[in-house]
C-alpha cells in the first residue's frame, strides 16, 4: 500500500511538473503587446526595458529555473499586472477562503440532497420520486445554468427581502449563491446514484440475498446502496477542485469576491506569474483529489488491490 | 412415496411485458414428496426456473399468478401478497442455489459475512460467537479448507467451484426444508460439476432436505434425481421416476430430448436435434404445445390439450398417443436403444 502511494505520488509530481513546464512555455509564446496597456505609444527602448524588468528577455530555461528556485523557497512571486507588485500568496489568501467555504457548503448540500434523492429514485423506480427526480434532472441539465441562476437571484432575493449583492456578514445572502451552486451537482449525484443502484439491483447477488430471506429494506441499505456508493465516492475528492476554483458566473452575479474567473482574468492580462501559480495550485488539488479518490475506492472495494497478495487471483 | 411437502395445484402464471401477456406457466400441477430428489428438466424458456421461483415469490413484479395454488405447510403460497409473508418462507423453509456462482455473491462483503447474514436471519437463537462458529462449521461442511482464513476473504479470491460451495453454504445455513438448485453446475467446469453435485447430494441427505433440481442436462438428472418432471412450453408433459423417464419414456418430447443426447447418437451420423422452435408463449397455445414440432402429432394434438394418462402410479404423460384410440407408435431408435441397455443391465 505505502509503496503504491509513493509510486502514485511520484507520478503525480511528474505530471505536475509537465503541466507547469508546458504552461510556462506556452505563456512565453504570447504576443508581447499583451504585456502593455499602451503598447502603441511606447518606443522600442521602453518596451525593451519593461520586458527586461518582467524577466522575459532571459532564455526560457533560465526563467524556468528561477521559477522553480523561488517555488522551493515558498515564493510564488509577485503579480505583474493583475494587481501590480502584490505577492501572489496574499492575493490568493484574500480570495480563496470565500470560494472554498461556499464550495464546501454546496458540496455538502449536494451530497445531503443528491444521495437521498438518487436512492429514493432507484427504490421507487417509475414511481413518484423517480418521476420527480427525472423531471428535476432533465430540467437542470437542459436549461442553461445561467438562466435558472438569474431566476433564483431575481425571485429569491425578492422573496427573502435581501439585497442582491453578497455580504460576508449577512448569512442570508449566502443562501442563494450556495443553493445555485449545488443544484447541478445534486442532479448529477442523484442521476449517477440512481443509475448505479439500478445496476446493482439487477445483479445475481441481490437475487441470492433475497432468496436467502433478506428483507427489501435491508437489501437496499446493506447491499445495493453500499455497493452503488463505491463508484461515486471516487469522484468526491476530485470535485473539491471545483470548490476552490469557484464559479465565475455565480460570483459575478452576486458580487462575491472569490476565485471564480480569476484564472481567465489573469490569462487575459498576461500576468504570467499569476497564471503559473494558479495553474500549479489547481492542478495540484486536482491531482491530489484523483489520488485520494483512488485510495478511498481501494479501501472500500477489496477487488482493487494495490499489491498482488500471494496466492490470490 | 412418503408424504407431500409441497403441492402445486393448477398453477397459472402470466407476465405482463409492454402491454403483451406472456403465459409462462400453464395450468401446472405437481406434488413434491418429503425427502425426495426431484429434477425438472426442459429447454431454455420452458418455464422451469419461473415455476420454482413461484415457490419463493422471486419472480419479477410483472409476473402474476393468475390461478391455482401452491400448498406448503398449511399455507397457500400462491395467495401471498406482502413481503412479510414471503420472508417466512424464503431461506427459512425453501432456499435456493443459483446458477452462476461468479455473480451470486456480493463482491464487497467477505464470504464469512454473507454466510453469517443467513445464519443470523434464520438461526436467531444463536449468539454472536455461536453464529460465528456455525458459519465456520458450514464452510468446512461444504469442503472449504482453512475456514477461519477463507471466511475473511472476498468472493474474488475464490475460484468458480469454491464460490458455488459458498453459495451452497449460504443456502444450507438457512436450514431450509426444501432446497431448490437452479442449474447448479451449468456455469462450472466439467471437472468440478461432479464434485458439486455430490456435495449437494450429501448435504441434502445429511440435513434431511427435499431437493428440487432444475436443469437441462440429462446427465445431471441421472446422477441426482429419483423423479423427473419434463417441462415444455410452460407445462409438465411427463413425470415419472428416473428409470421410467429414461427407459420407458412416453411423451414424444421426452423421446426427442433423449434422442438428442450425444451419448446415444450413432457414430458418423448427424446428431439428432428437435426441428422447429419452442412455442411462442405470447400467443395462447391450443392443444399440445409440442404438436408443431412433433413428427408423431395427431390431429387432436392441435385441438385439445391432452390429459395426463397414467402409465404406472408414479408415471404420467400428457400425450394423446397414450389414448387407447391412438395408433400404436414405436419410439425412436435411440430411445429403444436406451431401453435395451436397461434390459441388459437388469438381466
Amino acid at each position: 500500500m505505502l509503496k503504491y502511494i509513493a509510486k502514485r505520488l511520484l507520478s503525480s509530481l511528474l505530471t505536475l511538473f509537465i503541466i507547469i513546464v508546458v504552461v510556462f512555455v506556452l505563456l512565453r509564446q504570447m504576443p508581447i503587446e499583451g504585456y502593455f496597456d499602451n503598447f502603441d505609444k511606447l518606443d522600442a527602448k521602453q518596451v525593451d526595458a519593461k520586458l527586461t524588468q518582467l524577466g522575459l528577455k532571459d532564455p526560457i530555461y533560465k526563467q524556468l529555473w528561477s521559477f522553480f528556485k523561488n517555488l522551493f523557497n515558498g515564493d510564488l512571486g509577485l503579480s505583474s499586472r493583475y494587481s501590480k507588485d502584490t505577492p501572489i500568496t496574499t492575493l490568493i489568501a484574500n480570495k480563496a477562503p470565500l470560494s472554498i467555504y461556499m464550495g464546501l457548503m454546496s458540496l455538502a448540500i449536494s451530497l445531503a440532497l443528491g444521495i437521498p434523492l438518487g436512492a429514493a429514485m432507484a427504490r421507487s423506480k417509475s414511481g413518484f420520486w423517480d418521476k420527480f427526480g427525472t423531471v428535476f434532472i432533465v430540467f437542470i441539465n437542459a436549461v442553461p445554468a445561467a438562466v435558472y441562476y438569474i431566476f433564483i437571484q431575481m425571485y429569491g432575493t425578492d422573496a427573502m427581502r435581501i439585497p442582491m449583492t453578497f455580504s460576508r456578514d449577512n448569512w442570508l445572502t449566502w443562501i442563494l449563491p450556495v443553493v445555485s451552486m449545488s443544484l447541478g451537482s445534486i442532479a448529477s449525484n442523484a442521476m449517477w446514484l440512481r443509475r448505479y443502484m439500478l445496476d446493482e439491483m439487477n445483479k445475481d447477488y441481490v437475487r441470492l440475498a433475497r432468496a436467502k430471506g433478506v428483507s427489501s429494506r435491508k437489501l437496499m441499505m446493506k447491499h445495493i446502496f453500499r455497493n452503488a456508493f463505491v463508484p461515486m465516492i471516487q469522484y468526491i475528492p476530485a470535485s473539491i477542485l471545483y470548490t476552490v476554483s469557484g464559479s465565475i458566473y455565480i460570483e459575478s452575479l452576486y458580487g462575491i469576491p472569490g476565485m471564480g474567473g480569476l484564472l481567465v482574468d489573469v490569462i487575459g492580462r498576461q500576468d504570467n506569474p499569476m497564471v503559473q501559480a494558479l495553474v500549479m495550485i489547481y492542478s495540484s488539488i486536482g491531482i491530489i483529489g484523483l489520488l485520494l479518490g483512488d485510495l478511498l475506492m481501494a479501501v472500500l472495494d477489496p477487488r482493487i488491490s494495490f499489491v498482488k497478495k500471494d496466492g490470490a487471483r | 412415496m412418503s408424504e407431500t411437502i409441497l403441492s402445486v395445484r393448477n398453477l397459472d402464471l402470466k407476465f405482463d411485458l409492454r402491454g403483451r401477456t406472456l403465459h409462462a406457466i400453464r395450468d401446472v400441477s405437481l406434488d413434491v414428496y418429503k425427502g425426495e430428489s426431484l429434477a425438472i428438466v426442459g429447454e431454455s424458456g420452458s418455464g422451469k426456473s419461473v415455476f420454482t421461483k413461484c415457490f419463493m415469490g422471486l419472480n419479477d413484479i410483472n409476473g402474476r399468478i393468475t390461478g391455482g395454488e401452491i400448498l406448503y405447510g398449511g399455507m397457500n403460497l400462491a395467495a401471498f401478497k406482502t413481503e412479510k409473508e414471503w420472508l417466512r418462507i424464503r431461506g427459512r423453509e425453501i432456499a435456493m442455489v443459483m446458477q452462476d456462482p461468479m455473480t451470486s455473491l456480493n463482491p464487497l462483503k467477505t464470504v464469512g459475512a454473507q454466510i453469517l447474514e443467513a445464519i443470523r436471519l434464520h438461526q436467531s437463537e444463536l449468539d454472536k460467537a455461536q453464529a460465528h462458529k456455525a458459519m465456520l462449521d458450514i464452510l468446512s461442511d461444504v469442503g472449504i479448507s482453512e475456514p477461519e482464513k477463507r471466511a475473511r476473504q472476498y468472493p474474488h479470491e475464490f475460484s468458480g467451484g469454491m464460490r458455488q460451495r459458498v453459495v451452497i453454504a449460504i443456502a444450507v445455513a438457512c436450514k431450509p426444508k426444501i432446497l431448490i438448485c437452479d442449474e447448479p453446475t451449468t456455469a462450472l467446469d466439467v471437472t468440478i460439476q461432479a464434485q458439486i453435485l455430490k456435495l449437494i447430494k450429501d448435504l441434502v441427505r445429511e440435513h434431511d432436505m427435499t431437493a428440487i433440481y432444475i436443469t437441462h442436462d440429462l446427465g445431471v438428472v441421472a446422477n441426482v434425481a429419483q423423479r423427473i418432471a419434463v417441462m415444455y412450453g410452460g407445462d409438465i408433459v411427463e413425470i415419472g421416476t428416473c428409470e421410467e423417464i429414461f427407459y420407458d419414456p412416453r411423451h414424444p418430447y421426452t423421446w426427442a430430448l433423449l434422442s438428442s443426447l450425444p451419448q446415444l447418437g450413432i457414430k458418423g451420423e448427424k446428431l439428432f436435434s428437435i426441428q422447429g422452435t419452442p412455442p411462442n408463449l405470447f400467443t395462447e397455445i391450443k392443444g399440445d404445445a409440442f404438436a408443431p414440432r412433433n413428427p408423431y402429432a395427431l390431429k387432436i394434438d392441435y385441438e385439445k390439450r391432452p390429459p395426463f394418462f397414467e402409465i404406472t402410479p408414479t408415471h404420467k404423460a400428457r400425450t394423446w398417443l397414450l389414448d387407447p384410440r391412438a395408433p400404436k407408435i414405436e419410439p425412436p431408435e435411440a430411445v429403444r436403444k436406451l431401453s435395451r441397455m436397461e434390459a441388459l443391465s437388469n438381466g
